[in-house]
């Protein structure tokens, strides 16, 4: 069975559905047998939605407008083909 | 030697310019064309250039996309100041989790709509313009960091790393920031505002913090993380990791520098 340190290490990508399912069953017969794992799983998925939630920061009118300006020069290129 | 063309008998020059109205088609150039087209040649081969490090292909008039099943499919090309408004947000915040701060992000964002408003006629997979336009920022990050003699792996990816052995749910169970909780743990998360996560972020090595903004935030799944970050698998599992740990350590840090909770020692 796997230890703990190991179990941790496998824990976002378990929870990011990326583990092959060797590694997974793995960590499943251990999270069966560890309280304190179960534990830190628990927190690692608050604390990955948490993160998760970041909203992305809003661009400034002046920052969009300068957007705005360079994709026009782009359209402009793309007309004149 | 020019890679391209070749001296025909006199009267002009062979140079496979793509046709605009036959994709794929060279056309045959009369001597003062072919001069006047060099231009056109040089830039298509920038844009090949910036493919080649884009991860895209030459393109035709319209996309190509080889699916699962091995059959190519063919999708229309959409304008390429659509395709950038329509991600344009996710983008600006992607490249704000990878600056220092807004300044930084405004010329990142700027920087990679110009690359890949001059590289979109070379992406041939419309369906994965929004990995394509992450790529291109993602690769204008590292470029700016490499100038400024700043790797994004800094911080030695394959020695041991003194965070790899912390852990943010040991540490508050043990220092016990909230005594009268029953939700001890989720306590302390509930401390932390978006602009919190985000200082802690600029405090974390760019290699081990672009994998958490892909895929925990922005959505990407590994394999498409792997893409954009031109690493195989294991290395990006690895990165992942040793980033979830520098975010944990960060965290703490950052509460206890902050005040947010009250321990007897700093760490």
């Amino acid at each position: 069975m796997i230890d703990c340190p190991e179990a941790v290490r496998r824990m976002w990508a378990y929870l990011d559905a990326a583990l092959d399912p060797g590694p997974t069953e793995e960590l499943e017969v251990h999270l069966g047998a560890c309280k304190r794992c179960c534990g830190e799983l628990e927190f690692s998925r608050e604390l990955r939605g948490i993160v998760a939630a970041t909203n992305s920061p809003v661009l400034s009118d002046e920052l969009r407008s300068r957007v705005e300006h360079l994709l026009g020069t782009g359209h402009a290129r793309e007309a004149d083909r | 030697m020019w890679p391209h063309g070749r001296r025909d008998a006199g009267d002009g020059l062979d140079i496979p310019i793509r046709n605009r109205e036959y994709p794929g088609l060279a056309r045959r150039l009369p001597l003062d064309d072919a001069l006047s087209g060099l231009f056109d040649v040089i830039e298509e081969l920038s844009t090949l250039m910036i493919n080649a490090a884009e991860g895209t292909n030459q393109a035709t008039g319209a996309a190509q996309t080889t699916g699962a099943t091995g059959i190519t499919s063919t999708t229309a090309r959409r304008p390429f100041a659509e395709v950038a408004r329509e991600n344009l947000d996710r983008l600006y915040g992607y490249c704000l989790h990878l600056s220092r701060d807004r300044m930084d992000a405004e010329d990142l964002l700027q920087d990679a709509l110009i690359r890949a408003m001059r590289a979109y006629d070379g992406l041939r997979d419309q369906e994965a313009v929004k990995t394509w336009l992450f790529t291109v920022a993602t690769n204008c990050a590292r470029d700016r960091w490499r100038a400024r003699g700043r790797e994004p792996g800094s911080v030695p990816l394959d020695a041991s790393d003194p965070d790899d052995e912390f852990s943010l749910f040991a540490t508050i169970a043990i220092e016990d920031p909230f005594p009268y909780s029953d939700t001890l743990h989720l306590d302390f998360l509930r401390l932390f505002e978006d602009e919190d996560i985000q200082a802690v972020f600029t405090t974390m090595t760019p290699a081990f913090r672009a994998p958490i903004l892909l895929t925990t935030i922005h959505g990407f799944s590994c394999k498409e993380a792997t893409a954009i970050l031109q690493i195989p698998l294991g290395t990006l599992l690895s990165r992942l990791h040793r980033g979830r740990k520098q975010l944990e350590r960060g965290l703490w840090e950052y509460a206890v520098r902050r005040r947010l909770v009250t321990v007897s020692e700093e760490p």
